[in-house]
C-alpha cells in the first residue's frame, strides 16, 4: 500500500530521549561554543528539574529549549517570565560558599 | 543587464484582497501557548490572558484574517473541550504534533477575543477527520446563532451574550493526509455532507472552504471542483518552501549561496502551482466564483539546535523576507482567483512574524515584509511588464528581480521590488504610464550585507527596514533606482 510520503507532522516528537540529548551535546564539542562551568551547569539543571515550566522532562516551556543543552551554554539565560531562576540559584550558591 | 519595469497606472488587473495578507495560528509548539496566550495570571503584561507585546506588534500589521486552530490539529480538535471554566477543561494529547499536552485554556472564546482585539476576521477550521457533522453544526450554532437555542444558550452561560460574526469556515484540513488520509472522491462526498450543516444563522453568512490540494496534486483539485465545486466558496492549497525536502530539512541560518538559490527557486514555484490549479478551476468555474485559498505557505527548516524538535521553532533570516516578498508578488498576479493566503505560522513556529522567549519578543525579517507590504491590501493590482536579467548560479538561472505595483483608493501608487541576487545590486528603470505629473517618491528597504542576517534576542534589530536612498532620478516618465543585493524595497509614489 502506498504510504503518504508528504506527511509533515508525524516525525515531529516532543519526547526527546537521553540518547538524543547526549548526541546533541557531543555535537557541540569543539564548535566554538562557550560553556559554563560544571558547577554552574549542575546548579542550572537542578533549578530546571524542579521548575513547573519544565515539560516532557526535557523542555523549558518558555523558550522551547532542551534544558540539558541550553543550561550548558554561557550565553543562555533562564527565560522565566517572573525573572531568571538560574541567576537567583547561582547567586545563592555563590553566597553560600563565601 | 539593467532591469526595465513598465507600470500601467491606469490598467487594473483586479483587487488585491487584503486577505492575501492573512495569518495562521495552530496549537503547535509555542505558537498559541507562550507566543500568544500566557494566561491572566502571568507576570507578562496581558489582556485577558493574551500578551500585550504580541498584540501590539500584530496590530501594526493590520492582520486581515487569522486561521485557527489548525492545521493538522483541527482534525483532532473537539471544540467543546475548550469552553467553560478553564480549570475544568479537558486535557488532551495533540498527537499530530508529537504528543504535546493540550490544556484547552485557549479555546473558542479566547480565539474570538483575540480576533476582536486585533480587529481581524476569524477563519475557523472545523474537524472532519475525527469529528462529527453534529459537532461541526453545533460549533457554528454556538458562535453565530442570535436567539434561543441549546448552543446559543450555552454560549451566553459562558459569558458571551451576543453572537460573533464568523465568515470563514474550513471544512477539514489536509484531508489527503493528517485530516483522514482520504481519497479525493471520498473527501468530496464528505465535504458535501459536512458543509450541508454549516448553517447560516440570522444575518451571518459563512464562506465555506473545502480542504484542497497538497502542492502539485492536480487530481485533487480536479476531483473536488468536479464533484463538489458547487457547494464551496473557496478551495484551499498548501505548499511549503522546504529546501532539501521534508526528509532532509536544512538549517534556517548558516546556509550558503546554493541553499539561498534553491530556496528562491522553490518560492517561485508557487506561481506554477497557482497557474495550474487555476487552470483546472477555470474549467469548472469560469466565472471565478470559487476562491483559491492558500491557507498554508512559508519556509520550513530544521528546528533551532537545542530546541524541542516537536515545537518546529526555527530562526527567520533575510532569506525568509525574500521568500515572503516573492509569494506576495505571485499572489498579487493571481488576485483574480487567490482570495486569501495564510502564512504558517504567526508566532514561534516555522516562518513566524514574531519570536518569543519568556517575556522577551523580537520581530523577524518576515514581519517587516508584511508591515512594508500592507499598503497593497485591498489596492488595485496594476498591469506591469518586467524585463530583467537573470540571477545565475552554476548552470541554473532565475529572474534577478521580482516586482508588483498597486494603486490605493486615494491614487497613491506602491511598487514593491525584490532583488534575489545576494551578490549584485540591480539598476532599475521604472517607466510609468497613465500618471500625470512628476510623482513624489519615498521608499523603504529591507536588506543586509550578510544574506544569513537575522534578529536575535541580544540583537533584535539586525534586520529592519531603513529609508531607501537608492532612487537616482525622477521625472514625469518614471524613475531610476539601484536596489542593493538581497533586498526588498517598497516605493510609494504620490502624484
Amino acid at each position: 500500500m502506498a504510504v503518504n510520503q508528504t506527511c509533515k507532522g508525524c516525525s515531529a516528537d516532543v519526547w526527546v530521549t537521553e540518547a538524543q540529548i547526549q548526541k546533541l551535546l557531543a555535537g557541540m564539542e569543539g564548535k566554538g561554543f562557550s560553556f559554563v562551568s560544571e558547577t554552574v551547569y549542575q546548579t542550572r539543571l537542578a533549578v530546571c528539574r524542579t521548575c513547573p515550566s519544565l515539560v516532557y522532562g526535557t523542555t523549558c516551556s518558555h523558550c522551547g529549549c532542551l534544558v540539558e543543552v541550553s543550561g550548558k551554554l554561557a550565553g543562555k539565560k533562564c527565560p522565566h517570565p517572573a525573572g531568571s531562576k538560574w541567576e537567583k540559584a547561582e547567586q545563592a550558591s555563590a553566597s553560600a560558599k563565601s | 543587464m539593467n532591469t526595465t519595469i513598465t507600470v500601467n497606472a491606469d490598467q487594473s488587473t483586479g483587487t488585491i484582497s487584503r486577505h492575501i495578507y492573512g495569518h495562521f495560528a495552530e496549537h503547535l509548539g509555542r505558537c498559541i501557548y507562550e507566543g500568544i496566550w500566557v494566561g491572566e495570571d502571568s507576570p507578562i503584561p496581558n489582556t485577558r490572558g493574551i500578551r500585550n507585546d504580541v498584540l501590539e506588534a500584530l496590530r501594526n500589521l493590520s492582520i486581515p484574517v487569522l486561521r485557527w486552530p489548525g492545521g493538522c490539529f483541527a482534525d483532532e480538535y473537539h471544540w467543546k473541550d475548550g469552553i467553560g471554566p478553564r480549570e475544568q477543561r479537558k486535557r488532551m494529547v495533540n498527537t499530530h504534533w508529537g504528543g504535546v499536552v493540550e490544556n484547552n485554556h485557549f479555546g473558542t472564546h479566547e480565539f474570538l477575543d483575540l480576533c476582536e482585539l486585533l480587529g481581524t476576521e476569524p477563519y475557523i477550521c472545523g474537524n472532519v477527520g475525527s469529528g462529527t457533522v453534529q459537532e461541526m453544526q453545533e460549533w457554528v450554532e454556538y458562535m453565530t446563532f442570535d436567539g434561543e437555542s441549546p448552543m446559543a444558550d450555552w454560549r451566553k452561560a459562558n459569558g458571551r451574550e451576543k453572537p460573533w460574526k464568523l465568515k470563514y469556515f474550513g471544512v477539514g484540513n489536509e484531508n489527503w493526509g493528517c485530516g483522514g488520509n482520504m481519497r479525493p472522491a471520498y473527501y468530496a462526498d464528505e465535504y458535501r455532507r459536512f458543509q450541508t450543516y454549516v448553517r447560516n444563522y440570522g444575518e451571518n453568512r459563512v464562506y465555506k472552504i473545502a480542504g484542497g490540494a497538497n502542492s502539485d496534486d492536480y487530481n485533487w483539485t480536479e476531483t473536488l471542483m468536479r464533484e463538489a465545486g458547487g457547494y464551496m466558496d473557496g478551495l484551499s492549497l498548501h505548499n511549503y518552501t522546504v529546501p532539501g525536502g521534508f526528509e532532509v530539512k536544512r538549517p534556517a541560518t548558516g546556509f550558503d549561496e546554493a541553499e539561498w538559490f534553491e530556496t528562491m527557486q522553490l518560492a517561485l514555484r508557487m506561481d506554477e502551482l497557482i497557474t495550474r490549479h487555476k487552470a483546472i478551476m477555470d474549467q469548472h468555474d469560469p466565472k471565478k466564483r470559487v476562491g483559491l485559498i492558500v491557507d498554508e505557505w512559508g519556509t520550513w527548516f530544521q528546528v533551532e539546535p537545542g530546541t524541542n524538535p516537536g515545537f518546529l521553532y526555527q530562526q527567520n533570516s533575510l532569506r525568509d523576507a525574500l521568500v515572503a516578498g516573492l509569494h506576495f508578488h505571485v499572489f498579487h498576479r493571481h488576485c483574480d482567483r487567490v482570495h486569501m493566503a495564510n502564512i504558517a505560522q504567526t508566532v514561534n513556529v516555522l516562518q513566524a512574524m514574531i519570536l518569543t522567549e519568556g517575556a522577551e519578543m523580537l520581530l523577524t525579517p518576515t514581519y517587516h515584509v508584511f508591515e512594508m507590504f500592507k499598503v497593497h491590501q485591498d489596492a488595485e493590482a496594476l498591469s506591469l511588464h518586467l524585463d530583467t536579467g537573470d540571477y545565475t548560479l552554476g548552470d541554473e538561472s532565475i529572474p534577478q528581480i521580482s516586482a508588483s505595483a498597486s494603486k490605493r483608493a486615494d491614487g497613491t501608487l506602491d511598487i514593491s521590488l525584490c532583488n534575489l541576487d545576494p551578490n549584485r545590486e540591480a539598476a532599475v528603470s521604472l517607466q510609468l504610464r497613465g500618471l500625470a505629473g512628476i510623482p513624489e517618491v519615498s521608499g523603504r528597504v529591507l536588506t543586509h550585507n550578510d544574506m544569513n542576517a537575522h534578529n536575535t534576542f541580544s540583537q533584535p534589530e539586525t534586520v529592519k527596514p531603513q529609508a531607501f536612498e537608492g532612487v537616482r532620478s525622477v521625472s514625469a516618465d518614471g524613475l531610476s533606482a539601484v536596489l542593493p543585493p538581497a533586498s526588498v524595497v517598497v516605493l510609494t509614489l504620490l502624484s
